[in-house]
C-alpha cells in the first residue's frame, strides 16, 4: 500500500473521529440543554426584586420642601416648596434646572401640604383653605438635529382649583378631578363633619356647557374621629377610616344624593386607622393602622346579597404606626411609609418586595409613573433616588399553585385569566387549574385507551394468529402516524355534534356492547360445538366479534333516542342540568377520552405488545404443559413477565396524553375550570401555551409564566419517560432483546 | 519446556502476558511460529488460545480495558511498538473468523475489499485478485458465473471459504484461523482443511481449534495452552503420540476440557 | 346427564376462554375505531368534489329553491323527516345551506339548464342564465355554449391581467428593496446630498413613475374587461347580474354524463393541488400549503438527518460505553416523548426571540424595529422541528447501527481498514435501511405536527411563497403555509365553519393519505431490515 494513501486514511479517520465526537456531544447537549433554556426564561419570575441608589444630591438654598418627584428615565427630579415653585433639577448632580410658580401660588399664599395621586397629579393645600390640582408631565424628545439624543421636557399643567367652602377649611382636605368634567372637594371638620363640594361639567343636547354644582354634609354616627380619608380618582367613592378601627363607605356618583354604602367595624381590636389608599384600579382599599400592618379590602358580597368590605389581603407590618401609602401608578404594588422607611409590597401576590430608607429617615417620597424608581427626601435634605427592578412582582408561587382572593371575587379561587381589555386589571395567572385540566383530560384519556390497549396487544400476541398479527401491528403503528390535528379536527367537528345528538344512545351502547358480548360468547358454547366453526377459535375470534359490537352499538343508535323520550324526558342533556345540576359542554371530556384515548392506543398497543411476544417461548410451552389454559397461561405466565414492558407502555402513553395539544386545543372548551364531570371541558397547560403564548408581550410576567409551564410539562413527561425508559432497559436485559 | 528448534521463524512471541482489566488472560506465553507451516493452538474452553490468536493482528485493541506486555515479533519488528501502523500488521496478518462474516456485498466487492480500503483503483488487478484469490480458496469454479451476486446468498461453507478468500487478497504472510470451521458441517470442515493444507504452501497459518482430530490432520506443529500458560509446544505428531507432560497427555486423552 | 354440559360450562368459564374473546373485542374496538376515523374521512373528503346533481324544490307555500342534497335525518319532534340542502348563493341568502321538512316540499325536479358557478367571491352560485353580455357590451344569446365561449374569452382577459399584476408585484418588490437600502442609508449615515443616495432616490422615483403608470393600465382593462356580465336567476326568479371575471368555473350538472363528471372530478384534483386559495381559503387550491409542508419537510431534514446520524454514529461507534452514554441514551430516547408544544415555545424563546433578534440587530439593524428573522418563519420553524425530530433519527440509526453484528467490524478491521472506512463502507450502508425509516418517521411527523409551527411561523395566508424569482431566490425567514395548520385554520378559525367544512375534509384526506404512506413505507422498510440482519445467527 502507498505511503501517501495510508497517510490521507489516516488523516481521514482522526478527522472522522474529531469530527464525529465533537459533533455528536455537542448535538446530543445542545438538545439536552432545551429544559435548560426553557428553565432560564422562566427563572426571573422568582428572582428577589433589587433597588439600586441611584443618586443621592442635594438642593442647595430650598427648604420646606412639600413635594419631591421624578421622571421615569431617572433624569430630571423636582421638587415643590412652601412657597409654591416647583423647582426642577438634575437627578444626577442636583444641577438645578428651571423653576416656576405654580397656578395657585401667589399673594402672601403658602403651601401647606401636597397629597400625590395618580400620574403626579399634585392637590395642593393653600395656606388660605383653598386646594389646587397640577400636574407634571414628563415626556421623552429625540432631537433629529441633534444625533437624536434624548432629552426629557416637562410641564406643569393646572387641572382644577377649588375654592374655600363657605364653613372654612376642614382640618383635612381631598380633592379629585376626575375624567369627565367631575370636580370633587371634600372638607373634614374636627367635629367630626364631612362636606362635598361637587362641580359637574356635562353637556346638554343642544351641545352647551352645563355645569352643576352641589353641596352635602355628609352625616354618620361612628365610635372615633375620623382619622383617614381617601377618594377615588374619578372622584366617585369616598373612603373614610377612624381612631376606633372603623371603615366607611360612601358613593358620591350621584351627585345630588351622597349615600353612605357601609360602615364597619374592620378591626376588633379598635385600632387606629391612620392612612387610607387606593390600589391602582381603585378597587382595592390600602388601609394602615397605628400597629403597622398595612391590609387590603375590597366590597365582598355576602350570603345576604349585600356587598360588605372584606379584609383580602395582608401585606407587609412595620414597627411604627403607618404613615402613608400610596399605590403604583403601574400594578397592583402598594408602597406604604412609617418611621421606619418604606416598604413596597404586591397585594395580589402577598410578596414583600423591598424595603427602603431605613436608615435614611425619610420625610417625603413619590414613584415615578412608570414604576420604575422612587424618589425621597431625607430629613437632612438629600433628595434620594433609588432604581427598583421588580421585573414579576405579582407571581409568587402561591399566586402560581395556590388559590388567591382576586378583586371582584367572591372568594380565593385557582383562575386563570392572563388579560383584559383595562391596564390596571389584575393579571390572574394560577397555573393549577391548567395542570388540573392536563390531568383530568389524560385521566379520561388513558380510562379508554389503556384497557383496550393492553387487552388489545394480549390477543395479538398470544391469540391471534401469526399472518394476521403480521398485518395488525402494523395496522396500529400506522395509526400512531395519524397528526393529532385530524383526529382533533374529526373529534370537534364530527364526533362532538354526532355524540351531543345521540348522548342516550352512547350510554345505552355502554351498556349493550358488554351485554351483546356477554351473549354471543354464552350462545358460543352452544355453536363451539359444530366443528367449522371451532377453527374461529385459532386466532380469529377477533373478527367474529365485530359484527356483534357493530349491531349493539346500531341498536344503541336506534333505541337512544326513545330512551331519552321515555325517561329524561326527551332531552338528556336538559335533564342532567335540572337534575344533576351538571351543564353539559359539547366539547367535553368524553370527546377527549375518545379523541385522545385513539391517539394513545398505538402507543401504548405497540409496546405492550413488543414486550409480550417477546417473553420467550419456553415459558408459554412449560405453562401450557402442565395443562393450563391459554388464557390461565397468559394470566399467570405471560403477562407477569412482560409487565414492566406494559408498564412501560402506559407510561409513555401517559406522557404522549399530558403533551398533547392539537387535540385538546380542538376538542375541549378550553376554559380553565376545575370541575371533574365528564361532561365539561378543560385547558390544560399544552392548549394554554398555544393559545396563549403569540399574545404575550416578550419578556413579560405571563411569556415566562408559559414558559414555566412548558418547564412544568417538561418535568411531567420527562419523569414518566425516564422510569419507563429504566423499566423497558431492565426488561431488555432480562430477555436480551427489545 | 520446550526444546523444539525452530528455523527461520515468522511470529516469534516473548514472555506475552495479556490482562481483561485486572484478571490475567495469558502468563508469560513464549512461541515461535515457523514460516510456511500450519500452527494448531489447542487447548480447553478459556485456556486463552483465542486471545492468543488475537494478539498477533492486535485485534484486541479493541476491547475496552485490555492491556498487552511483552513482545510479539513479526520478521523481527515488535508489533507492540510504539511506531507499529496497525493498518500494515493487520495486511500482513489476515483473519479468518469462528463466524463467517461476508459483507453483504457482491462476492466480487468482498474479495477485493482489503484492496480497495488501501486505495487501489485498478479494475485489472481486481479481477486477477478475484480470480486468484477464489481460486487460492477453492471457491471459483462455484461462484464464477455469479461474482455480482450478493455473498450472503452462498451457503455456510461456502461462505467461510470466501473469508479466506477475502483474506488471501491483500497477500498476508501470517493468516489467522479462529477455530474456523466450528460452524460448518462435516462436508464443508473437510473442503476448507483440504484448503488448509494447499494454503501451508505460501501462507504461514497458525489455526485455534478445540478440535483435537482437526489439529492432528491439519497442523505440522502444535501448541497446547492451559489457563493461560504455554504447557507443550512440538511437532504435531510428537505431541499427541509421546506427549511430553502430565496435563497435556490428560488433554489429549480426553480426561478434561 | 344434565350434568355434563354445566360442567362443561363451569370449566369453559373457569379457564378463562371468554377472556380470550374479550380481548379479542378489544382488539376490535381499536381496528374499528380506526376503520371509522379512515371510513369518515373518506367518504366526506372524496364526495366534496363531485358535481352531484342540483334539485330544484318546490315547496307547498309556492316559492322554490335550487339546492344540492346533502342528508336526511329526524325533524326534532319526530314527527317526519328533514332534508338538507346546499342552496348556495350567499350572497342572496345569506346561509348555504338550508333545511326543508318533507312535508313542506310540493314536489322535486332536476331542470337540465340549471347552471352552477364558481364564482371568486361569495362561494357557488345556483341559477338559470338569463342575459349574457360581452365586453363591448353586446348582448348575446343566453346559451350555456355562449357562456363558455365567453368565459374563455374572461379566462384569457385574466391571464393578461395576471401577466400584468406580476408586473407590478416586481416593481413593488423592487420599491421595497430600494425603501430598505434608504433606511440602510440612513442607519449608515449616508448624508443627503451623497451621490449613491440621490442616485437611489432618482431610481426610486423613475420606478414609482412607472409603478403608477402600471397600475393605471391595470385598472383601466379591469374596468374593460368587468363588462363582460351575465345575468341569473334563482329558483324564485331573483335576477343577479354577475361580471365574468369572478366566475372561476360553470358547469350544468343535471346535464353531464358520469364521464364528463368524472372528467370534471380530475380536473378539481388537479386545482386542489395545484392551485391558489380562495375565500379564506376555503376554497380552491392548496398549493401553497403543500409547497409550504414540503419545503418545511425539506429544510427540516437538511438539519435534523445529519446531526441526527452523527449524534447516533457518536453514541454507538465512538463513544466509550459506560453509564454516561447510558444516561444520554436514555435521555435521547426521552427526547422523544417531550410534548411537541416545549419544542415549539423553544423555538419561539431561542430561535426567534434569541438568535433571530440576534441576526436582526446584527445585520439588519436599519430594518428594526420592524423584525426580518426576529419573527416566526421558515426557517425557525424548520429548525424546531429539527430538533423535535432529531431524536427519531437518533433512536432509529442507533438501532440500525446496534443490529450489526460484531464479526461484520472485526473483518473490516482484521483487513486492515480504518474505523472510519469501515464506518462509511460497511456499517452505514448496512444501517442504511434503519437510518431511511427514521428519516421518513421524522418527515411523517413533520408533515403533521402542527402545535409547534402555530408559534414559529406558520400562518393562514402567507403573501409569498418560500422560494420565487426574487434574489436570493430561497426566503427562509418568509412566513409560510402548512398542510396541518390549514385543517386547523379552515376548521375552527374560519368565518363559516359549515361552508369550510368539505374544504377540511378534502385536506384532511390529502394530509392522511401523504403521512399514511409515508409511515407505511417506513415501517415495511424496518420490517425488512428486521429479517435481513437474522443471517448471522445461523
Amino acid at each position: 500500500m502507498n505511503q501517501a494513501f495510508r497517510k490521507k486514511i489516516k488523516r481521514n479517520d482522526r478527522i472522522a473521529r474529531w469530527v464525529i465526537t465533537v459533533g455528536g456531544m455537542a448535538i446530543i447537549f445542545s438538545v439536552i440543554f432545551i429544559l435548560v433554556l426553557i428553565a432560564k426564561v422562566s427563572l426571573p419570575l422568582f428572582l428577589p426584586p433589587d433597588a439600586e441608589l441611584h443618586a443621592s444630591t442635594r438642593m442647595p438654598r430650598v427648604e420646606n420642601i412639600r413635594a419631591v418627584g421624578m421622571d421615569e428615565y431617572l433624569e430630571t427630579g423636582y421638587v415643590i416648596d412652601a412657597s409654591g415653585t416647583i423647582r426642577f433639577f438634575n437627578v444626577k448632580d442636583g444641577a438645578p434646572l428651571d423653576q416656576e410658580l405654580l397656578s395657585g401660588a401667589g399673594g402672601n399664599r403658602s403651601l401647606l401640604a401636597v397629597e400625590t395621586y395618580g400620574r403626579l397629579n399634585h392637590v395642593l393645600r393653600w395656606s388660605d383653605g383653598s386646594l389646587t390640582i397640577d400636574q407634571v408631565k414628563f415626556r421623552p424628545y429625540f432631537d433629529a438635529e441633534n444625533d437624536n439624543r434624548r432629552s426629557i421636557l416637562h410641564r406643569v399643567e393646572s387641572l382644577a382649583s377649588f375654592p374655600v367652602p363657605a364653613t372654612g377649611p376642614g382640618v383635612q382636605t381631598l380633592a379629585r378631578v376626575g375624567g369627565e368634567g367631575r370636580q370633587v372637594r371634600i372638607d373634614l371638620y374636627s367635629d367630626n363633619r364631612l362636606l362635598v363640594q361637587l362641580i359637574e361639567v356635562s353637556e346638554n343636547f343642544l351641545g352647551e356647557e352645563e355645569v352643576t354644582e352641589a353641596e352635602h354634609q355628609l352625616a354618620f354616627d361612628t365610635a372615633g374621629d375620623v382619622s383617614a380619608l381617601v377618594l377615588s380618582s374619578d372622584g366617585t367613592r369616598l373612603y373614610a377610616g377612624t381612631k376606633q378601627g372603623e371603615l366607611l363607605r360612601w358613593d358620591l356618583s350621584d351627585s345630588e344624593e351622597p349615600t353612605l354604602l357601609e360602615k364597619i367595624q374592620a378591626f376588633a381590636d379598635r385600632r387606629e386607622i391612620t392612612v387610607l389608599n387606593l390600589v391602582y384600579g381603585d378597587v382595592s382599599l390600602a388601609v394602615g393602622d397605628s400597629t403597622g400592618q398595612v391590609t387590603t379590602w375590597f366590597p365582598v358580597r355576602d350570603d345576604s346579597g349585600v356587598w360588605k368590605l372584606t379584609r383580602i389581603h395582608d401585606l407587609s407590618r412595620h414597627s411604627a404606626p403607618v404613615a402613608a401609602i400610596s399605590p403604583s401608578p403601574r400594578d397592583k404594588s402598594v408602597i406604604s411609609f412609617s418611621s421606619e422607611g418604606l416598604l413596597v409590597d404586591h397585594m395580589t401576590s402577598e410578596r414583600s418586595l423591598l424595603s427602603l430608607g431605613r436608615k435614611d429617615r425619610l420625610q417625603l417620597y413619590s414613584m415615578t409613573t412608570r414604576g420604575n424608581a422612587i424618589m425621597g427626601l431625607t430629613d437632612d435634605g438629600r433628595l434620594q433616588s433609588w432604581k427598583l427592578e421588580i421585573p414579576h412582582p405579582e407571581v409568587s408561587l402561591g399566586t402560581l399553585f395556590g388559590k388567591v382572593w382576586y378583586e371582584g371575587y367572591d372568594e380565593p379561587v385557582y383562575a386563570w385569566q392572563s388579560s383584559a381589555a383595562t391596564d390596571d386589571y389584575e393579571p390572574k395567572l394560577s397555573l393549577t387549574p391548567l395542570i388540573f385540566g392536563t390531568l383530568k383530560g389524560t385521566f379520561y384519556a388513558m380510562l379508554l385507551a389503556v384497557p383496550l390497549a393492553i387487552f388489545g396487544a394480549i390477543y395479538t400476541s398470544q391469540f391471534a394468529r401469526p399472518r394476521l398479527r403480521a398485518l395488525i401491528k402494523p395496522a396500529v403503528e400506522v395509526m400512531a402516524a395519524i397528526p393529532t390535528v385530524i383526529i382533533g379536527f374529526l373529534a370537534a367537528l364530527w364526533l362532538a355534534p354526532l355524540i351531543e345528538r345521540s348522548l342516550g344512545s352512547l350510554f345505552l351502547s355502554l351498556v349493550l356492547v358488554p351485554a351483546a358480548l356477554m351473549i354471543s360468547i354464552l350462545a358460543w358454547q352452544g355453536a363451539r360445538k359444530i366443528e367449522p366453526l371451532r377453527r374461529l377459535e385459532r386466532g380469529f375470534e377477533f373478527l367474529a366479534v365485530a359484527p356483534v359490537v357493530i349491531l349493539a352499538m346500531a341498536i344503541a343508535a336506534g333505541l337512544g333516542p326513545g330512551l331519552e323520550q321515555t325517561f329524561f324526558a326527551g332531552d338528556l342533556k336538559q335533564w342532567l342540568f335540572t337534575e344533576m345540576g351538571t351543564r353539559y359542554d359539547p366539547r367535553n371530556c368524553i370527546i377527549i377520552a375518545f379523541a385522545m384515548g385513539f391517539a394513545v392506543i398505538p402507543i401504548v398497543f405497540t409496546i405492550a405488545e413488543d414486550s409480550l411476544s417477546n417473553v420467550p417461548s419456553s415459558l408459554k410451552a412449560a405453562s401450557l404443559a402442565l395443562g393450563a389454559s391459554r388464557w390461565q397461561t397468559v394470566w399467570r405466565v405471560i403477562l407477569p413477565s412482560a409487565s414492566p414492558g406494559i408498564f412501560a407502555g402506559t407510561m409513555i402513553g401517559f406522557g404522549r396524553a399530558v403533551g398533547e395539544t392539537m387535540i385538546v386545543l380542538m376538542a375541549t372548551g378550553n376554559t380553565a375550570i376545575m370541575d371533574l364531570s365528564i361532561f365539561n371541558g378543560m385547558r390544560p397547560l399544552s392548549a394554554n401555551i398555544a393559545v396563549e403564548i403569540p399574545e404575550a408581550p416578550v419578556d413579560g410576567s405571563l411569556y415566562r409564566t408559559l414558559f414555566l409551564s412548558a418547564v412544568i410539562l417538561f418535568v411531567m413527561t420527562f419523569i414518566v419517560n425516564t422510569v419507563a425508559e429504566i423499566v423497558r432497559q431492565r426488561l431488555r436485559a432480562k430477555y436480551g432483546r427489545f | 519446556m520446550t526444546t523444539l528448534k525452530i528455523e527461520n521463524p515468522v511470529i516469534e512471541v516473548e514472555d506475552l502476558r495479556f490482562f481483561y482489566g485486572e484478571s490475567r488472560a495469558l502468563h508469560g506465553i513464549d512461541l515461535k511460529f515457523p514460516e510456511k507451516r500450519v500452527t494448531a493452538l489447542i487447548g480447553p474452553s478459556g485456556c486463552g488460545k483465542s486471545t492468543l490468536l488475537r494478539c498477533f493482528n492486535r485485534m484486541n485493541d479493541l476491547v475496552d480495558g485490555s492491556r498487552v506486555e511483552g513482545q510479539v515479533l513479526l520478521d523481527g519488528e515488535n508489533i507492540y511498538d510504539r511506531n507499529t501502523d496497525i493498518i500494515e500488521l493487520r495486511r500482513k496478518v489476515g483473519m479468518v473468523f469462528q463466524k463467517s462474516n461476508p459483507f453483504p456485498k457482491s462476492i466480487y466487492e468482498n474479495v477485493i475489499y482489503g484492496l480497495r480500503i488501501a486505495g487501489e483503483n485498478d479494475k485489472a488487478l481486481f479481477d486477477e485478485r478475484v480470480e486468484t484469490s477464489l481460486k487460492g480458496a477453492a471457491l471459483w469454479d462455484e461462484v464464477k458465473d455469479r461474482l455480482n451476486e450478493s455473498a450472503l446468498g452462498l451457503s455456510g461453507g461456502q461462505m467461510q471459504r470466501l473469508c479466506i478468500a477475502r483474506a488471501i487478497a491483500v497477500n498476508p504472510k501470517v493468516i489467522l484461523m479462529d477455530e474456523p470451521c466450528s460452524a460448518l458441517d462435516p462436508k464443508s470442515t473437510a473442503r476448507v482443511e483440504e484448503l488448509i493444507g494447499e494454503l501451508r504452501e505460501n501462507f504461514t497459518i497458525i489455526i485455534v481449534t478445540h478440535n483435537m482430530q482437526q489439529a492432528a490432520r491439519v497442523s505440522d506443529l502444535t501448541a497446547f495452552l492451559f489457563e493461560g500458560n504455554l504447557i507443550e509446544f512440538g511437532v504435531t505428531e510428537q505431541l499427541f503420540v509421546k506427549p511430553q507432560n502430565k496435563q497435556t497427555e490428560d488433554y489429549i486423552t480426553g480426561r478434561f476440557g | 346427564m344434565s350434568k355434563r354440559p354445566s360442567k362443561e360450562m363451569n370449566k369453559y368459564w373457569r379457564v378463562g376462554e371468554p377472556m380470550v374473546w374479550l380481548s379479542g373485542a378489544a382488539l376490535t374496538l381499536t381496528l374499528l375505531s380506526a376503520v371509522t376515523l379512515l371510513v369518515v374521512i373518506v367518504m366526506n373528503g372524496l364526495g366534496v368534489f363531485w358535481p352531484s346533481n342540483i334539485e330544484q324544490v318546490k315547496l307547498t307555500d309556492g316559492t322554490a329553491v335550487y339546492g344540492q342534497f346533502v342528508r336526511s335525518e329526524e325533524t326534532a319532534d319526530g314527527s317526519g323527516l328533514r332534508h338538507q340542502y346546499k342552496i348556495a348563493n350567499r350572497d342572496l341568502y345569506g346561509l348555504d345551506f338550508r333545511w326543508i321538512d318533507q312535508t313542506d316540499i310540493a314536489s322535486t325536479g332536476h331542470p337540465r339548464d340549471l347552471i352552477v358557478l364558481e364564482r371568486s367571491e361569495h362561494g357557488d352560485f345556483y341559477g338559470t342564465l338569463q342575459q349574457l353580455f360581452t365586453v363591448a357590451g353586446n348582448s348575446v344569446a343566453a346559451t350555456f355554449d355562449n357562456l363558455q365561449q365567453q368565459l374563455s374569452a374572461a379566462k384569457h382577459d385574466l391571464e393578461l391581467l395576471s401577466e400584468l399584476e406580476k408586473k407590478l408585484n416586481d416593481a413593488s418588490y423592487e420599491m421595497e428593496q430600494m425603501r430598505l437600502t434608504l433606511l440602510k442609508f440612513d442607519y449608515e449615515g449616508v448624508p443627503a446630498g451623497a451621490l449613491e443616495r440621490q442616485e437611489l432616490e432618482q431610481r426610486k422615483s423613475e420606478l414609482d413613475a412607472r409603478f403608477a403608470d402600471l397600475i393605471e393600465l391595470q385598472t383601466r382593462r379591469v374596468d374593460d374587461a368587468r363588462k363582460a356580465k351575465a345575468v341569473f336567476a334563482d329558483a324564485g326568479g331573483r335576477g343577479k347580474e354577475v361580471v365574468l371575471l369572478d366566475i372561476v368555473q360553470a358547469y350544468t350538472p343535471n346535464t353531464m354524463s358520469t364521464t364528463d363528471k368524472v372528467i370534471f372530478y380530475g380536473g378539481k384534483l388537479v386545482e386542489l393541488v395545484a392551485g391558489e386559495p380562495r375565500e379564506s381559503n376555503t376554497e380552491g387550491g392548496l398549493f401553497p400549503a403543500i409547497f409550504g409542508t414540503v419545503m418545511l419537510i425539506f429544510v427540516m431534514s437538511l438539519f435534523s438527518f445529519p446531526f441526527g446520524v452523527i449524534a447516533a454514529i457518536y453514541l454507538r461507534e465512538y463513544a466509550k460505553e459506560g453509564p454516561l452514554v447510558r444516561i444520554v441514551r436514555i435521555a435521547v430516547n426521552n427526547l422523544a416523548g417531550i410534548p411537541s408544544i416545549v419544542y415549539g415555545i423553544f423555538g419561539l424563546g431561542f430561535f426567534v426571540y434569541g438568535i433571530g433578534h440576534s441576526i436582526d440587530a446584527l445585520f439588519f439593524p436599519e430594518r428594526l424595529p420592524t423584525p426580518t428573522f426576529g419573527t416566526g418563519g421558515l426557517l425557525w420553524a424548520s429548525l424546531t422541528l429539527a430538533l423535535l425530530t432529531v431524536p427519531v433519527v437518533i433512536v432509529s440509526t442507533e438501532e440500525a447501527l446496534g443490529a450489526i453484528p460484531r464479526e461484520m467490524r472485526e473483518g473490516s478491521y482484521a483487513l486492515g481498514a480504518t474505523k472510519f472506512q469501515t464506518l462509511y463502507r460497511v456499517l452505514l450502508p448496512m444501517a442504511s435501511p434503519g437510518i431511511m425509516t427514521g428519516l421518513i418517521l421524522a418527515m411523517a411527523r413533520a408533515a403533521g405536527e402542527v402545535a409547534p409551527l402555530m408559534i414559529t411561523g406558520v400562518v393562514k395566508l402567507a403573501p409569498a411563497l418560500p422560494i420565487d424569482g426574487n434574489f436570493p431566490f430561497v426566503h427562509l425567514d418568509r412566513k409560510f403555509m402548512h398542510l396541518g395548520f390549514h385543517i386547523y385554520d379552515i376548521g375552527f378559525q374560519s368565518p363559516n365553519v359549515e361552508a369550510a367544512k368539505p374544504m377540511v375534509f378534502v385536506t384532511t384526506l390529502l394530509l392522511v393519505l401523504i403521512v399514511l404512506l409515508m409511515s407505511s413505507v417506513a415501517i415495511r422498510l424496518r420490517n425488512k431490515m428486521k429479517k435481513r440482519y437474522t443471517f448471522g445467527t445461523f
